[in-house]
């Protein structure tokens, strides 16, 4: 009973901010939205005893995605892109968004997964075997992926060569 | 206790949000954020999977993963996004077919 109170406590407000996203207008508030819907599912992980996934999306996302999108919000705002599709759009977009979801959870309610539930394990002592066990291919690629993307974006994001800069070499660009 | 059906419908409902963001908006940064709503429903999946006794722990694992790679899209999206800014003062992606060279 106190769990269905909180999976509730937590999905509503999920779901609630996906559609302010979906039928707001506003993009700084479509951040504050966002951050409000991640900070919901860490709390879902919390109630399904991952714990440590948890922290990690608090920390990652709300800390990091959250804060880097609301930055890209207000570096990229001066002219705002239309934010709200045409009539004729918005009803297939509603068309065929409901018979996805409508398909999405016929088959969930009829899948019929044997179901056990297991004690929340030890579960970062647990994740960190798995990966560097199991998954210790995947966990090499994403740390060069890491450095990858760190480099790209920094790459991306430079400042522009100027071709008419000062000469004195303070104002050079990479 | 509750059983894996209401965190998989919620992962449905989720994803169907955040779809319907991506394909509404013109925004880049709001399509980020259905992006994001998408992964998110797909994480919620993996560790109700694992929750619940299929797949043990590694679904947790693989939500970890998912989340490290939605912070790099994200970063090098947003890098993307900017450049787009400065060279066309606006995020609008129905302008994106003049980023070719």
């Amino acid at each position: 009973m106190l769990e269905k109170v909180i999976f509730f406590l937590f999905a509503v407000p999920a779901v609630v901010a996906g559609l302010a996203i979906l039928l707001g207008t506003n993009i700084v508030r479509m951040a504050y939205w966002f951050s409000a819907m991640l900070v919901s599912v860490a709390g879902l992980y919390f109630l399904m005893g991952a714990y440590f996934l948890g922290v990690i999306q608090i920390l990652v996302y709300v800390g990091g995605v959250a804060v880097l999108l609301a930055f890209g919000v207000m570096l990229t705002s001066r002219k705002l892109a239309r934010l709200r599709p045409g009539r004729g759009e918005a009803v297939w977009l509603a068309g065929v968004s409901g018979v996805l979801l409508l398909g999405l959870v016929l088959s969930i309610m009829h899948a019929g997964w044997e179901q056990r539930q297991i004690v929340a394990a030890d579960s970062i002592s647990e994740i960190g075997r798995s990966l560097l066990g199991d998954f210790l291919g995947p966990f090499e690629l994403v740390s060069v992926l890491l450095l990858v993307a760190m480099l790209g974006a920094a790459y991306l994001a430079r400042p522009k060569a100027q071709t008419h800069g000062p000469r004195d070499g303070k104002g050079t660009t990479i | 206790m509750m059983g894996l059906t209401p965190y998989l419908v919620l992962s449905a409902v989720l994803l169907v949000l955040g779809l319907a963001i991506v394909i509404s908006k013109r925004n880049a940064i709001a399509m980020l954020i259905g992006v994001e709503f998408i992964l998110n429903a797909a994480c919620l999946n993996l560790v109700a999977f694992s929750r619940h006794g299929i797949g043990a722990l590694s679904g947790q694992t693989a939500a970890l993963f998912v989340i490290v790679l939605a912070a790099a899209e994200a970063v090098v999206a947003l890098a993307i996004f900017l450049n787009f800014y400065h060279t066309l003062a606006t995020v609008d992606i129905d302008h994106g077919d003049k980023l070719k060279g």
